[in-house]
């Protein structure tokens, strides 16, 4: 099993001035400066295999933009070991650099105002990328993202969805092996999102890339991604394959009844009724007091039933639970 | 895929020559966005040619008035016979086409941005001052015909040999001045704010640099240290080539412009590696 990224007991403490307060606070706090120390990593260890494409989720200030920064080299760990794709980020940032490409869903790496061909231009001589290679990747890589018709016009007079497409295919241009990426939904209509998930997905199942995401939004990672590695307070709370993680986690069933009543009652125990539209009646079930083909079987002898289906809660609901329970 | 591409005709090079080709590749692509971007901001680039008449008009006159008064034992009493109209031009020239970098280093310190780049294996700094280098020519250009144009109104041309060599040290000066102001912005790394330091800088400028007169009208200390000064390859050189320069004062003024762009490099190579040294280890933000 090769691996992409090995972490070990990674830690860092960001250390802040005090701010004080009174007319001349400034002053004493440049002669006399006091720091408060703030563990933002506490310690986090996992591996990630080449090709596997991982979400680090967590709550805002948990430490999974601190531990991506580490990852990619823009931070120098405080203790532990990183070891990505055979290099020590924070020592060897730049070769490293060639081989990660990185999506900041709310920073663009192109120039707004010109074509977005003229910043894929630079990007080839940043990453001192040959004419031949760069123009067939180019190629490549703009027919699948659907941004060949595009490569004309400036970003700035783009919708939010191809531009993040562009962007994308910028962080791509070199070739990396590992692909690092930053709320890449973030501000996306519905259409665009799904398409999106669609690209990163297929691009990494065709190239082997291996994809780290940090998301809020839980359908990028129950799309994208399969494993979750829950952060909070710095420290590694949940690791594990999505779809375990919501089976794990949810012992929950949704059942969806259409129906030609405009309602329908479903009385038995451990089944809610959810809010739903006329017709349509979300059952929640929770499967450790009530047997799932018990709540259809009732459902159907209502008669008049159009269609049922049986689910998992959304991702969504997941990731609330998780965070619900890191708060209890 | 390859992870390091390399041109293959340089595969033999020892591995510092080739990253010092990339580097210089890569800003000379810089250069050009920076070119493009600004002329593809045109109507920005005619209010500034605009600025730029309007400011020549506004001082020609006072400094003929100043001229034609000659009041012996001031300054007056020294200024050129073709008056100052010509100098101006060209400091304006300079002043008006520089970029204003710092404030791009300001914001990409400030709003985070840095971290972004610091994930490409260039350096970030001779990307955003070649990017810059390429607005300024850009602006150069767009302004050159109007300065020739009022040099020949103003019935004040001064001859082919003499533009050559106020366009050459022209170009150094806006090379010290890019410096110069890549400095300002650096110090965000520890200020946050770089308006203060620029407006320092800007004044030492305006002084040192002569930028409404030349600095050889200056006597005494302030001539020396004026002389002494980066400010003076900025603009008092270029501008005193309009008026008249011999080709040892231009090499010797060369000279010095060559000597402080090396010093100013340097400095902002070694402010430049320890702000990313410092948000290395403390974070961007």
């Amino acid at each position: 099993m090769k691996l992409a990224v090995t972490v070990k007991d990674l830690r860092k403490t960001y250390r802040q001035p005090r701010r004080r307060t009174g007319a001349f606070g400034g002053l004493r706090g440049l002669l006399q400066p006091e720091y408060t120390e703030l563990a933002a990593v506490a310690g986090v260890s996992f591996d990630i295999r080449a090709g596997e494409r991982v979400a680090i989720i967590g709550p805002n200030g948990a430490g999974k933009s601190t531990t991506l920064k580490m990852l990619s080299g823009v931070l120098e760990p405080t203790g532990g070991a990183a070891d990505v794709l055979g290099f020590t980020p924070c020592r060897e940032r730049r070769a490293l650099a060639y081989r990660i490409g990185v999506v900041f869903g709310q920073r663009s790496q192109l120039w707004p105002e010109l074509p977005a061909r003229d910043s894929f231009a630079l990007l080839q001589r940043i990453y001192d990328q040959p004419d031949e290679l760069f123009g067939r990747r180019l190629g490549e890589l703009s027919e699948r993202f659907g941004v060949a018709g595009l490569l004309d016009q400036p970003p700035g007079r783009m919708s939010l969805g191809q531009r993040m497409r562009c962007e994308i295919v910028g962080s791509l241009l070199h070739g990396p092996a590992l692909l690092f990426l930053d709320e890449p939904t973030i501000g996306l209509d519905v259409t665009a999102k799904a398409a999106i998930r669609d690209f990163i997905r297929e691009q990494s199942a065709r190239e082997g890339q291996t994809v780290v995401l940090t998301s809020h939004d839980a359908r990028d990672i129950e799309l994208v991604c399969e494993r979750v590695i829950v952060i909070n307070a710095g420290r590694i709370v949940l690791d594990e394959a999505t779809e375990g993680l919501r089976r794990r986690f949810l012992a929950r069933k949704l059942v969806t009844v259409r129906s030609v009543a405009p309602e329908l009652t479903v009385e038995m125990t451990g089944v809610t009724r959810r809010p739903s539209e006329p017709h349509t009646t979300v059952l929640e079930v929770d499967t450790a007091r009530a047997r799932v083909e018990a709540v259809v079987a009732a459902a159907l002898a209502h008669g008049g039933i159009d269609d049922v289906s049986v689910e998992d809660p959304p991702m969504e609901e997941v990731v609330h639970e998780i965070y619900a329970s890191l708060d209890g | 895929m390859r992870s390091t591409p390399l041109w293959t005709a340089e595969a033999a090079r020892p591995a510092w020559t080739r990253e010092a080709l990339a580097d210089l590749r890569a800003a000379a692509s810089a250069f050009r966005l920076g070119l493009t971007g600004a002329f593809a901001a045109w109507p920005a680039l005619v209010g500034r040619v605009a600025f730029y008449a309007v400011c020549l008009m506004v001082l020609g006159a006072f400094w003929s008035k100043v001229g034609a008064a000659r009041l012996p034992g001031t300054l007056a009493a020294r200024l050129p016979a073709s008056g100052l109209a010509p100098y101006i031009g060209v400091t304006e020239w300079i002043v008006i086409s520089t970029v204003a970098v710092q404030l791009r280093f300001e914001d990409e310190v400030r709003s985070g941005v840095l971290e972004a780049r610091l994930l490409r294996p260039r350096s970030w700094a001779l990307l955003l001052i070649a990017e810059a280098a390429g607005g300024t020519a850009a602006r150069m250009i767009a302004i050159a015909p109007a300065a020739l144009a009022l040099l020949l109104v103003a019935d004040v041309w001064p001859g082919v040999e003499a533009v050559v060599r106020t366009v050459l040290l022209a170009i150094g000066g806006v090379v010290l001045a890019l410096l110069a102001y890549a400095l300002v912005g650096l110090s965000a790394f520890w200020v946050r704010r770089v308006l203060p330091a620029a407006l320092i800088v800007q004044k030492l400028m305006f002084l040192l640099g002569g930028l409404f007169a030349p600095i050889s009208l200056y006597r005494g200390w302030l001539h020396t240290l004026a002389v002494a000064s980066p400010f003076a390859g900025q603009l008092g050189f270029p501008g005193q080539a309009i008026l008249g320069m011999s080709w040892a004062d231009f090499a010797r003024a060369l000279a010095a412009q060559v000597a402080w762009t090396i010093v100013l490099a340097a400095i902002v190579a070694l402010v430049c590696r320890a702000g990313v040294a410092k948000t290395l280890r403390e974070g961007a933000s």
